[in-house]
């Protein structure tokens, strides 16, 4: 599956436009641009690191670099599952910063039009602990996706509560 | 039209290669400072400098350089030539220095992208001043002086082609005395001179900027022009001037068939006749009129290719160097790490466990590759660390200089220069230990007079020293000047306002020297050219501190001071002892590592608090449960099942308590990526023989964690 994955991302730019990359954690399916995408590993040990945050599930060792790994699950305040052999690391580099993410399972990859992504209602924004990350929803084969700002996503708990509103356009922009 | 080229390139070149130049000419003169005189292959290497910045300076239109360098080379060529004797050696060398200084503030202004715009003036009425004294002391020997070049200011780089009906043509062939010097530059300013009228042009040589020995070429055949233009025979002649040393101009007008047909076109049989008119004629060369085939350059490539390999030879060394960007060399370290883990996997494979296998071979093979693959990392890890010797030879410069603008005669011991550090360090550390040496010069060291008076040799010394220990690369710099005045310190630090109202007896001695770092502080009443500004030692004390080091001060009064920077060999490899607690890994640096004790339960002294001691042969250390401190899970807590590593920093102790010890080795100090925040104690993280990655340990961290408390 991760080779094919990574035959995607060998195309252009243009090519990778609109193309999301899903992957499931708990019952949600999440997309991520695909651009932001390096490579997707299988689950490996990872060295914990003492005082950190809790969804700093600590570093992993790609090829002689080492990358900090986040539980996606965690992040998102859900409960933390077991690893399997299911389980895998999407590299992610946004900007210069490289962060592995732990997610259940990758589903594929998709082709969202961006003219299809639908903005999260904007009522519900203090609810769900996981509302900032997603910056758009988009209907493919009759599932719901949610589309995830990464930068938001690797970034700081209190720095994103500040500007908590304003990534969503931004965001859409980007894609 | 051999000038259009892309000058960006170039000027990368130029920079680089005239750096290089000067840095190698400082070292010459430096060598030979103490000496009577140059011997005769630092003036070659000096004149060869010169002469090699002159040429590309002035392909780059940077007159002032050329004009400084030029006349600079003058001298040397006269030395060289002449062999004259008593040349005032130091003020040669004062010369030279001066003329290498004007250059790299050049140099630095062009980098910045500023015009270098510097008077040269000055420095070369000095240095005709003193050629003229030169040669007036010794005339008598009768012998020729050198040339005199004039350099004719290009005030336009090229003009563009183009076409009109008035056009002449003309073909247009200059000689030179046979004496002369340098042919193909004066060949090339009288080209610069000529574009501002004419339309466009052909030359032979055509190589006269890149090819140093086209002079010999254009000396021996003439340099030969073709010229398409709108104006006269005369006011051709008259804008390329007269330059010295030129023997003869020789203007013909020509047809456009001929301009157009140029120099290269010529079939072989003109080759002939050319070779056959050289041989006919050489003494008729006054009166031989420019034929076609005249210009025909076949001939004299042979020449040429021999110069040219005379020449290589000198020009060698310069390129056996090539700058790689640091992130290429990481990442080629890191890809040589994992050659060696891939190798373990490979080697330790469990395929090959099966019995029974003949494994000879393979073993045979495996070796060979372990033996490879553990060179490969020597050299990777040997290319980033370089010597201190290029940063401790500028040193020597700086003492030169100032000593002799003070009257201080000081000599400059050097120990330890080939000491190898991480070349990101040497970078950091030259400017605050240029700053630490001046301040020795000028502050530490004290005048002849005083040193007579308080019964020292007159002559002063400075110590530049660096080693490396306990994992550190310590470099000092050592002065047997007047040393530190405590109570001048202290007094200067109060009136300052910089420790509040504390009485002397509050500091330590290493305390109060400390305060020369505090900004704002200097204790010399007059402020002088090289230091005393007060801005100098805190700068370095930070500059110092971006690399992770320290900068400690010792002095005794009277018999000198001490300044010693600690710095860290960070990215470099550290010896690390790598144990581990509960699940973790963690590496300290063996050689923050005192001991390794067991302990009985009744060692372990507790407070109310929780805190807890060791009592270790009478004494009491801070005890640390590293699994407590950093919440590790599935960890030993019994005090007598585990070990206790008692770590040293700074005079200060701490045990720590880990589950048990697994090896000492090598390890390669990689930051913790920065999206993780710091967390006191680690310093790093590393990655071990098997891909699993370990902490690394900061014992300093450690310990300030537990003073805090």
């Amino acid at each position: 599956m991760a080779d094919e994955l990574l035959e995607e991302l060998e195309g252009e730019e243009d090519t990778q436009k609109g193309k999301f990359m899903t992957f499931q954690i708990g019952e949600e399916c999440y997309g991520l641009a695909i651009n932001y995408v390096q490579e997707i590993i299988g689950i490996q040990p990872i060295t914990p690191v003492p005082e950190v945050e809790d969804y700093i599930k600590g570093l992993i060792n790609i090829r002689g670099k080492i990358i900090p790994v986040v539980d996606v699950r965690i992040r998102f305040k859900q409960p933390s599952f077991e690893y399997t052999d299911r389980t895998c690391i999407i590299v992610i580099a946004v900007k210069s910063t490289v962060v592995g993410l732990v997610v259940d399972r990758i589903a594929g990859v998709i082709t969202v039009d961006e003219k299809e992504i639908i903005l999260p209602p904007s009522l519900s924004q203090s609810t769900s602990a996981n509302r900032k990350y997603v910056f758009g929803l988009a209907r493919i084969e009759g599932e719901v996706k949610l589309l995830l700002d990464p930068e938001r996503l690797i970034q700081d708990e209190d720095v994103s509560a500040l500007d908590g509103a304003v990534s969503g356009k931004d965001a859409l922009a980007e894609v | 039209m051999g000038e259009d080229f892309n000058t960006d390139s170039m000027l990368d070149m130029f920079l680089y290669e005239s750096e290089q130049l000067l840095e190698n000419l400082q070292n010459v003169v430096l060598e030979r400072k103490d000496e009577d005189c140059f011997d005769e292959t630092s003036i070659n290497e000096i004149f060869r400098v010169m002469h090699t910045i002159k040429g590309s300076s002035g392909i780059m239109m940077y007159e002032n350089i050329t004009k400084i360098a030029h006349k600079l080379e003058d001298v040397f060529y006269y030395l060289r030539e002449s062999h004259p004797e008593n040349v005032p050696h130091l003020e040669l060398v004062d010369h030279v220095l001066e003329v290498s200084d004007f250059i790299t503030a050049e140099l630095d202004k062009i980098k910045e992208g500023d015009t270098p715009d510097g008077d040269e003036s000055s420095i070369v009425a000095d240095i005709d001043k003193f050629l003229t004294n030169l040669k007036s002391g010794i005339t008598q020997q009768g012998e020729e002086l050198p040339p005199e070049n004039t350099y004719v200011a290009p005030s336009q780089f090229y003009v563009a082609p183009t076409g009109n009906e008035s056009n002449k043509y003309y073909k247009m062939s200059v000689y030179w005395r046979s004496d002369t010097q340098m042919c193909n530059i004066r060949a090339y300013t009288a080209v610069y001179s000529l574009k501002e009228v004419v339309e466009d042009m052909q030359y032979i040589p055509d190589d006269i900027i890149s090819n140093e020995s086209s002079g010999d070429v254009i000396l021996k055949d003439g340099f030969h022009m073709l010229i398409k233009c709108q104006c006269s025979k005369d006011e051709l002649l008259s804008t390329m001037g007269e330059t010295s040393g030129m023997e003869r101009v020789e203007v013909n007008e020509c047809t456009q068939q001929e301009f157009e047909m140029g120099f290269h076109d010529h079939g072989p049989e003109q080759i002939v006749i050319e070779l056959e008119d050289k041989e006919k004629e050489p003494e008729k060369k006054e009166k031989k009129e420019p034929a076609p085939g005249d210009y025909v350059i076949k001939s004299k490539e042979a020449g040429k290719g021999k110069k040219l390999a005379k020449n290589q030879p000198k020009q060698q060394p310069k390129q056996t160097y090539i700058s790689v960007s640091v992130e290429k060399l990481d990442s080629l370290m890191d890809m040589i790490g994992e050659l060696v883990i891939s190798e373990a996997v490979v080697l330790q494979n469990p395929d090959l466990k099966v019995p029974g296998l003949d494994l000879t071979n393979f073993q045979k093979a495996a070796g060979q590759l372990a033996k490879i693959t553990t060179e490969l990392q020597d050299v990777i890890m040997s290319m980033r660390m370089m010597p201190l010797t290029n940063t401790f030879q500028k040193m020597n410069r700086i003492v030169f200089d100032v000593s002799r603008k003070l009257g201080k005669d000081i000599e400059l011991e050097v120990i330890g220069e080939n000491t190898e550090v991480d070349k990101n360090i040497i970078e950091h550390i030259s400017d605050p230990l240029m700053h630490l040496v001046r301040n020795s010069v000028d502050h530490g060291i004290e005048s002849k007079e005083e040193r007579i008076a308080a019964g020292k040799s007159p002559k002063g010394k400075i110590t530049l020293e660096a080693k490396n220990e306990g994992g550190k690369v310590y470099i000092i710099v050592r002065d047997d000047g007047k040393g530190l005045n405590k109570q001048a310190l202290y007094d200067k630090a109060l009136k300052n306002g910089l420790i509040g109202n504390r009485s002397i007896t509050d500091f330590s001695e290493k305390e109060i020297y400390q305060f020369i770092t505090f900004a704002g502080f200097s204790t010399k009443e007059q402020v002088t050219e090289y230091s005393g500004r007060g801005v100098g030692m805190d700068v370095v004390v930070k500059n110092i501190q971006a690399v992770g080091g320290n900068l400690e001060i010792d002095s005794v009064e009277g018999a000198g001071s001490e300044m010693i920077m600690k710095i860290p060999l960070t990215l470099a490899i550290i010896n690390g002892i790598v144990m581990q607690v509960g699940k973790s890994t963690f590496v300290i640096e063996t050689n923050a590592v005192k001991e390794f004790v067991r302990i009985r339960k009744d060692m372990i002294v507790k407070e109310p608090d929780g805190e807890e001691y060791i009592m270790l042969r009478g004494e009491c250390f801070p005890f640390i449960r590293l699994n407590r401190r950093y919440h590790l899970e599935e960890s030993l807590t019994e005090g007598e099942d585990g070990i206790v590593v008692v770590l040293e920093h700074e005079n200060k102790y701490i045990c720590v308590f880990i589950d048990k010890l697994i090896a000492e080795q090598e390890i390669v100090v990689k930051p913790i990526p920065p999206y993780i925040k710091k967390v006191q104690g680690l310093s790093g993280c590393t990655q071990l023989g098997d891909g699993s990655i370990a902490l690394i340990l900061d014992i300093a961290g450690l310990i300030a964690g537990e003073e805090r408390k």
